[in-house]
């Protein structure tokens, strides 16, 4: 059967990749899938020389100059190899990155940051952190990408969880912060069927799973609830710290829906890896 | 630009000039014959102005150096008549004097074998893990490879000891040895290995195979870790700054405790405990013959003191051991080890004429002697030919640039890290420049007497490490003072734990040192002299003083 | 020690000791001036080689904003540098079971999740007298690379500079001996050929050839000794 996709041409020059500590012990699959996946779409991939974690975990609860150090000396490693643009598999690197960036936008927090950093050069600006969701649609485009597709997940009902981190505050948000489509308009050129449900952008908890699992719970199960209503079969996120919300504090009652990376549909539509046995079965393209 | 003076950069060129040629030769190994007379006319150990037959104790009449039997000639530094025994502050059943290595592994074992953390303590007059233990580079050896046999290291031992060791302390050494090293492995110490997990092994000075194994050129200091980690972690205490100035014993002259003494709060302590044993290290802060030592610096031969003064019966004292490549250049450095690593690895022992002179891995003593011969002025009978540097210290090269050369490019910095630093500190790339070495002041070779449990014959005293006698004879091979420390400090725990069975302790008394007062006046000794000295004093112009006419 | 004419006349230079002024010759280290000031030290010396850590020093210099760290027994004084020593870190180390603990990133962050604090600020790395670099250990920690952690921390010698200084007071050299015992008793390959050996001693292999020899005389354990077959290097 005619299934060679359009020929991807290599593209020159390497993406320069910024993992975030999570893809490198927990959430490896998110990593391997992914990059299996853009190598396929004719993207080479460096990861970041040393790359330092982005801070989230304490920085989200500070209010003071340190927290941006450890983006900054990121952007500076981008900056030393020419790079303009960091790409990012993890949401909360994403916006804890993101949020750096647009601090030092402004000269004075910068000029006081490259003071305090007295071991490195000076950052000068201009690193763009991009989010894998962006980069798919503006680098590559919805129509590449079907095209791309090898195994289209037609008949696979998919709902997008966006959770906080890709759209608050606004001025990073990768769209808009209540009615967001970028993660369903990749789930369309994947061939799937992109699932709308209105908890899709509510907040689960995060690190409250530590000291109030009892408060994640209940948000857990809203959404769940919500999704399960709307008919999702899984769902797509991409933090690591969501999925493990979604699936370890589940209530009783709620639906057990499985929880998988974008990066991870991202390879089974491109070949690269096996959809799952229980997601494969409600596939009804030729490709089963 | 160098920081060598000009006048040594030109004996660095002279060195450059013969590697070519030195590189892929040998020196022969001298024949044992002329070995021991290398040792008779050039090791300090055969100066007999440098000792003298010791006047009271147990060793009536033996030679010790000048410097050891000025403190086992010593009055006590308490009065013992007003020290009160009645209030006991610490009743234990193992009681540990000294924090290094062999404490710490005596400590481990008496817990291993049942006694529970709290009745063990550890008393030590710096911090735990303070100790030479922590300052060995090199290695430590065990016969665990196909084609090495633990009769095989025996025979080393007792070759390297001249044959004047005690067989069965070597047969313990040898036969637990990869024991020990295993006990290491389990615990976690990061030794040396290849992909496939062999034992990464060198030779070292006199042994006949390779069984040196070592954690890059930090093998005292990862074992002395890891032992310390895991002590910590079983909750065995430590009282730190306080050494031990006395022993203690009852009316049936069993050792039962320490009358300890805490440096910062300067008061005393009364440790009731059924078995003690002695880890207190070696003397190389006694400067012997005025060599500057590789030796920590709380190493003042306490616990030789204390034993003598229990009757404790010493050996081999007269059996001082240099090592031959201590630091001679920098002067910051003066006196600091330089591990035989470096000869293993190649490095090899040159004049300033750039002529090697002697095979780079003699033993220690003839090694030394060596070294000693080719810097002696010839009416001293010596050679000449060493290099003297602007404040009068003087030394051979160790061509340590060679190590890259035969190894690869980055071999020196990687398995030598702790000595490429301290050189890089102070300006000198030994990879790319030579380095000065002259023999420092190193080890006590011999010590208590015991028997292959680590007693000393004495009920509940036992010993274990540097300050033990018999393991090594007259010469410690490299390599076995990480072992002797190891086997014993297990055996000795393992026996001070065993004797806690069935310890009885009568009452507290010093009456020991009494008597040994009595006989210390009847012998004239002066009472202005004190022992132990608990640490060296460097203060005012000492810090300047240079090594007392070495030539 | 006996006292020696000094061959080279030194020059003298200033040094504030905990804030009192010193003259004391060049070229001295920081422990030596100390000790010539008239010191006697107790607290802040032990192997005075740079092996333990226990002489752990800061200072500035005169005309320089930075605060420098080393240890006294390897650092030569400058004129005008002010320094203290500081003998001690507060760093609580939390005991823990070898033999229960998984080699991972998991065991480092839950006895120390202070680690998840750090921010980048290479504080640690500058403060490191062996010129570690700190903060890739701390790095490799988050990411649970335990073996990189014991690699990159091999020549830490706990003197607690970088513990002290850490803002977000992480307690490395802690998670350092931890990650270290992890990657030897877990990660690090075994040694078969030990073990074997051990089992052979065990069995009793070398009993008898260590009998002979236990009964040899001086003189002929000198001749096997001089038939010795020395392994090539």
């Amino acid at each position: 059967m005619a299934n060679q996709p359009n020929a991807i041409t290599p593209h020159s020059s390497p993406i320069t990749y910024f993992p975030g500590c999570a893809l490198k012990d927990q959430a490896k699959e998110y990593e391997k899938a992914t990059l299996s996946a853009l190598a396929k779409l004719g993207y080479a991939v460096r990861e970041l020389p040393r790359w330092n974690c982005c801070g989230t975990v304490y920085s989200q609860t500070q209010d003071d100059l340190m927290r941006h150090v450890g983006p900054v000396r990121n952007f500076i490693r981008a900056q030393e190899l020419g790079e303009t643009r960091l790409l990012t598999l993890c949401a909360m690197c994403y916006n804890t990155l993101s949020r750096s960036a647009l601090f030092v936008q402004n000269p004075e927090n910068l000029r006081r940051i490259n003071a305090f950093m007295d071991d490195e050069e000076d950052y000068r600006g201009g690193v763009r952190v991009v989010h894998l969701a962006q980069f798919l649609l503006e680098e590559i485009g919805e129509e590449k990408l079907s095209q791309a597709v090898v195994k289209p997940l037609s008949g696979l009902r998919l709902g997008a969880y966006y959770g906080c981190t890709l759209l608050r505050p606004k001025e990073v948000a990768v769209d808009h912060p209540d009615r967001p489509e970028v993660l369903e308009r990749i789930i369309a050129s994947l061939g799937a069927e992109p699932v709308i449900f209105p908890e899709r952008t509510e907040c689960c908890g995060a690190y409250l799973t530590v000291t109030r699992p009892d408060i994640v719970r209940e948000r857990v199960g809203e959404i769940l609830l919500s999704a399960g209503r709307a008919g999702a079969q899984a769902l797509l996120t991409s933090c690591p710290l969501c999925k493990f919300n979604l699936e370890e504090r589940r209530p009783l009652g709620a639906p057990k829906i499985p929880v998988f990376y974008l990066g991870e549909a991202l390879a089974w539509a491109l070949g690269v890896k096996e959809i799952p046995a229980e997601l494969a079965k409600s596939l009804t393209g030729v490709m089963r | 630009m160098s920081v060598y003076p000009e006048y040594m950069q030109e004996s660095i060129r002279r060195v450059e000039e013969t590697r070519p040629v030195r590189m892929g030769t040998n020196y022969p190994r001298l024949p044992l014959a002329e070995q021991e007379e290398l040792l008779r006319r050039f090791h300090p150990d055969y100066k007999p102005e440098g000792k003298r037959p010791l006047r009271v104790g147990p060793s009536y009449g033996e030679l010790v150096p000048h410097e050891v039997a000025d403190l086992l000639e010593a009055y006590p530094l308490l009065d013992p008549g007003e020290i009160d025994l009645s209030q006991v502050d610490y009743d234990v059943d193992v009681l540990v004097i000294g924090g290094g290595g062999a404490g710490t592994v005596a400590a481990l074992w008496a817990n291993e074998a049942g006694i529970p953390a709290d009745r063990i303590l550890i008393v030590t007059k710096l911090r735990h893990g303070d100790s030479n233990s922590i300052m060995a580079q090199g290695g430590i050896q065990a016969a665990d490879k196909p084609h090495d046999s633990p009769a095989i290291h025996f025979l080393d031992v007792m070759g390297g000891g001249h044959f004047t060791n005690d067989p069965k302390l070597v047969r313990a050494l040898v036969e637990d040895a990869p024991f020990i090293i295993k006990w290491h492995e389990e615990l976690g110490v990061m030794y040396d290995k290849e992909p496939d997990g062999t034992m990464i092994t060198i030779h070292g000075g006199g042994t006949s195979k390779k069984r040196m194994h070592s954690c890059k050129d930090y093998t005292g200091l990862e074992i002395m870790r890891v032992l310390r980690d895991e002590a910590r972690n079983r909750g065995i205490p430590v009282l730190e700054f306080t050494p031990a100035v006395e022993l203690l014993t009852d009316e049936f002259g069993q050792v039962a405790g320490a009358v300890v003494w805490n440096l910062e709060t300067e008061e005393y302590k009364i440790v009731r405990a059924k078995a003690t044993v002695l880890a207190t290290g070696g003397w190389g802060r006694l400067h012997i013959q005025g060599f500057p030592t590789t030796n920590h610096y709380g190493a003042t031969a306490d616990g030789l003191v204390l034993a003598y003064r229990v009757g404790a019966k010493l050996r081999d004292l007269d059996a001082v051991q240099y090592h031959p490549t201590g630091a001679a250049f920098p002067e910051q450095i003066v006196g600091l080890l330089i591990t035989e690593k470096v000869r293993g690895l190649g490095a090899q022992p040159v004049n300033a004429m750039g002529e090697l002179f002697v095979h780079p891995l003699e033993p220690r003593d003839v090694e030394s002697a060596a070294f000693i011969r080719e810097c002696l002025p010839p009416e001293k009978g010596g050679r000449g030919l060493g290099v003297v540097t602007p404040t009068g210290m003087v030394g051979i090269w160790l061509d340590t640039p060679m190590v890259d050369m035969i190894h690869g490019k980055g071999t020196f910095q990687r398995a030598l890290s702790s000595i490429y630093r301290m050189y890089v500190r102070f300006g000198i790339d030994p990879t790319k420049e030579p380095i000065l070495v002259y023999p420092t002041l190193h080890y006590q070779n011999g010590g208590v007497v015991i028997d292959e449990h680590g007693w000393t014959g004495i009920p509940g005293l036992y010993a274990a490490g540097e300050v033990e006698g018999g393991v090594h004879g007259k010469n410690r091979l490299m390599g076995n003072s990480l072992l002797d420390y190891n086997v014993f400090g297990r055996r000795a725990g393992l026996a001070a734990a065993e004797w806690t069975k069935k310890a009885r302790l009568g009452h507290l008394t010093l009456r020991h040192v009494e008597r040994f007062v009595e006989e210390l006046r009847r012998a004239g000794v002066p009472e202005t002299r004190r022992a132990p000295i608990l640490l060296p004093d460097y203060r005012g112009k000492k810090t300047l003083a240079r090594v007392v006419d070495l030539l | 020690m006996d006292e020696v004419q000094v061959k080279v006349k030194p020059e003298m230079v200033t040094v504030y000791i905990m804030g009192q002024a010193y003259q004391v010759p060049a070229g001295l280290t920081i422990l030596k001036a100390l000790e010539y000031a008239g010191f006697r030290l107790v607290r802040g010396v032990g192997c005075r080689g740079g092996f333990c850590g226990a002489c752990a020093t800061v200072y500035r210099l005169p005309g320089d904003y930075r605060l420098y760290a080393d240890l006294a027994c390897q650092t030569t004084v400058k004129d005008g540098m002010y320094l203290a020593l500081l003998p001690s870190t507060p760093a609580e180390r939390r005991p823990y079971d070898l033999k229960k603990v998984k080699p991972a990133g998991e065991t480092l962050l839950s006895l120390y999740p202070e680690l998840a604090r750090c921010v980048a600020c290479n504080t640690c790395t500058k403060s490191c007298p062996q010129k570690l670099e700190v903060m890739d250990a701390v790095q490799a920690a988050l990411r649970g690379d335990v073996a990189k952690v014991a690699e990159l921390t091999f020549d830490c010698i706990s003197c607690g500079l970088c513990t002290i200084r850490c803002p977000a007071e992480i307690p490395h050299y802690h998670v350092w001996q931890l990650a270290r015992r992890l990657y030897g008793a877990y990660l690090a390959p075994k040694a078969e050929h030990l073990h074997r050996r051990v089992q052979e001693i065990a069995e009793g292999k070398f009993a008898a050839d260590l009998d002979r020899l236990m009964r040899l005389s001086k003189e002929e354990l000198r001749e096997l000794y001089k038939a010795r077959e020395i392994e090539p290097e």
